[in-house]
């Protein structure tokens, strides 16, 4: 210990040096209280010995100048006296104090008490290293929650704001939510809509919720089945999360008229499907285990497809909802909720909720509630954002030889090709279908001299296509002939599509037309989608003209 | 290019799913699938949502699956158009034959 002796008396002072220095304690000698204080942080001393009466400043004056210099940890100050007056002694510890050691000093005694005060000295050392670890854990963890749910954030928001379809409530029991809902417009009009319960609440049972996210959004974007969007993200969990912990889910997928829903239900309890007067008008009960437990072998992807009315509304909610616990340990159930949904034609998820939270009363909630209505509405599709188109002539040719025409299937090829001109991927479609209608009339009629005339009866058609590959693999000669030339002036793009048969195409054409003859439609279509099309006189070229730029077009 | 079909687990819709291109290629194929079909008479999906082609061969398939299922399925309905599929089917006024959601 480093012991700071106070002392007027020279003699004092080296009869207490000697005795602490014999029990290995590092002394420290100055003569007023204002040295004291002067030189105490540079001496920075364990214990303070100090004398009361003393010429320029005295103890009194000196003991709270030197508790002020000290923060955190706990310094003794021991005053030295030979007053044994009540008041004085009282006087002492009012400035801060904390224990004496009278005049003529005894060796034991004076041993015992820079003992005792040495230990408690230590363990307050000890308690402020352990409080500033603390401290900085504690910063640790906060700035790492702080990161996460940025992340969580972030990884949620895409969701798509539709309020007039879905009205909804998700509470987290914690800081994070073990229970998530997504939805996402389809490419083809109608929504996806998830809603997910994974085991557990709190960070752990949220840490599954990023990857789920990413997955449900980009399998929305591709337009993909509920069954193939629960099986990927079956694949996925059941690889990432521990054996205990798992994802209930229930899957939807509503078309543009929000007339037709299809569902993939593992493992939430029952959906409902509720008419205009809030009335159950059918139950939409889990088929399959939660997400994540069953290897991608055992997982069922089978779906529940349902018809549905304008007015009608899907209500799904988790199991916190249904186990929200009252004082008396009774449940919420789902009988509370559908009454609530029915008592009114315009109850609303907060109704719910807030009966929920009447419920409960002040019992903290224990599991994450979420629950949401779905309105069987027609969506409306954002409108298109405007496209660019190129502004360079740009012409391909390919011309295929009769071993060429044998082994490749190469309208989508050619579809790619143009389609890499900017602004006619849009197209896509449109595209293959007049190459593909052109190409095969050529390659059929023109080169291998097929007539479709049996093509009327189902067998018919069937062996048209069996005798086709049969001509094609014995062609000895022949070529096909195809280029397209895209003129950027009027966004249009040329097709030439020349055979080297002497010509098959009537100057009758075929109007897309109601007959059910499984064949003769091709050139109506071709007629409908291209802008126009001529043929030269011999029957064996064909001119297609196609306007990448709708907008224009149709002006 | 490829068909998937399936039965709904109460095998009353029957479900094939057509990805990529839809042409004569698919001719057995899609033959064969609704050759399955049995008698329990379901409803029939043809969802197209990941058909990104078609041509009239398609058009002609569709016809001869009509006529050959007659009243062996309770309906008949072509789902999941993306837009230019659609309009191909409305262009050949499949809507007047089929049910084009």
């Amino acid at each position: 210990m480093r012991i700071l002796v106070v002392d007027d008396q020279a003699l004092n002072c080296s009869l207490l040096k000697f005795m602490l220095e014999q029990e290995s304690h590092t002394v420290f000698c100055v003569s007023n209280g204002k040295e004291a204080v002067e030189q105490f942080s540079d001496i920075n001393p364990d214990i303070v010995l100090l004398d009361v009466m003393m010429p320029i400043m005295d103890g009194y004056e000196a003991a709270p100048l030197i508790k002020k210099q000290v923060s955190d940890v706990y310094l003794p100050i021991i005053f030295i006296t030979a007053l044994d007056d009540q008041r004085s002694l009282t006087r002492c510890l009012e400035v801060g104090g904390d224990d004496f050691i009278s005049k003529p000093f005894d060796k034991i005694i004076l041993s015992a008490k820079i003992k005792a005060h040495s230990r408690t000295r230590e363990l307050s050392k000890k308690s402020f290293e352990q409080k500033k670890l603390l401290e900085l854990h504690q910063n640790e963890v906060q700035r790492e929650h702080e990161i996460v749910e940025h992340i969580f954030k972030n990884a949620l928001v895409e969701h798509l704001n539709v309020p007039d379809i879905i009205d909804y409530h998700l509470s987290p029991a914690s800081m994070f939510n073990g229970d998530l809902f997504l939805v996402s417009p389809s490419p083809i009009g109608g929504l996806y809509i998830m809603l997910g319960d994974f085991t557990g609440h709190g960070l752990a049972a949220a840490i599954g919720a990023l990857p789920t996210s990413k997955i449900f959004y980009s399998m929305a974007h591709k337009g993909l089945t509920v069954g193939e969007i629960a099986s990927e993200l079956n694949n996925m969990l059941s690889g990432l999360l521990p054996g205990h912990m798992f994802c209930a889910a229930t899957i939807l997928e509503i078309n543009k008229s929000g007339r037709s829903v299809n569902a993939w239900l593992g493992g939430l309890p029952e959906g409902y499907i509720l008419d205009e007067k809030g009335q159950v008008k059918r139950e939409l009960e889990s088929q399959h285990m939660a997400l994540g437990i069953l290897e991608s072998y055992e997982f069922e992807d089978t779906v529940v497809h349902f018809e549905v009315e304008n007015t009608d509304r899907i209500l799904v909610f988790t199991d916190g909802i249904i186990e929200a616990s009252a004082p008396n340990d009774e449940f919420f159930g789902e009988q509370r909720v559908l009454e609530i949904m029915s008592c009114s034609k315009q109850a609303k998820i907060e109704d719910v909720v807030k009966a929920v939270y009447e419920f409960t009363g002040d019992i903290e909630q224990q599991d994450d509630l979420s629950l949401a209505l779905i309105r069987c509405k027609a969506t409306s599709l954002p409108d298109d954002e405007p496209r660019s188109f190129s502004q360079l002539p740009i012409n391909f040719n390919i011309q295929l030889d009769h071993e060429q025409l044998k082994t490749s299937d190469p309208v989508v090829q050619f579809v790619d090709l143009v389609c890499s001109i900017e602004g006619a991927s849009e197209h896509r479609s449109n595209l293959f279908l007049l190459l593909s209608e052109a190409y095969n009339n050529a390659l059929d009629h023109g080169i291998l001299g097929l007539d479709s005339q049996g093509k009327d009866t189902e067998e018919g058609f069937y062996e048209y296509y069996i005798q086709r590959a049969d001509v094609l693999s014995q062609l000895k000669s022949g070529y096909l002939y195809f280029s397209a030339l895209y003129k950027p002036e009027n966004q249009s793009i040329v097709f030439t599509i020349e055979d080297s048969g002497s010509g098959f195409i009537t100057k009758r054409s075929h109007k897309a037309d109601n007959k059910s003859h499984s064949h003769g439609r091709g050139l109506g279509l071709l007629e409908e989608i291209a802008s126009s099309i001529s043929y030269n006189e011999m029957g064996n070229k064909i001119n297609i003209n196609y306007c990448v730029n709708e907008r224009a077009s149709s002006t | 290019m490829s068909l998937n079909k399936n039965f709904s687990s109460d095998g009353k819709l029957f479900t094939i799913q057509i990805k990529g291109k839809f042409d004569f290629n698919l001719v057995q194929a899609f033959r064969s699938a609704y050759s399955e079909i049995g008698d329990q008479t379901p409803k029939v999906i043809i969802d197209l949502r990941e058909t990104e082609y078609m041509d009239s061969s398609a058009l002609g398939m569709l016809l001869n699956m009509k006529k050959s299922l007659g009243d062996s399925v309770s309906s008949i309905e072509i789902a999941n158009c993306k837009p230019q599929i659609k309009k191909i089917l409305q262009i050949s006024r499949f809507d007047k034959k089929f049910d084009i959601d």
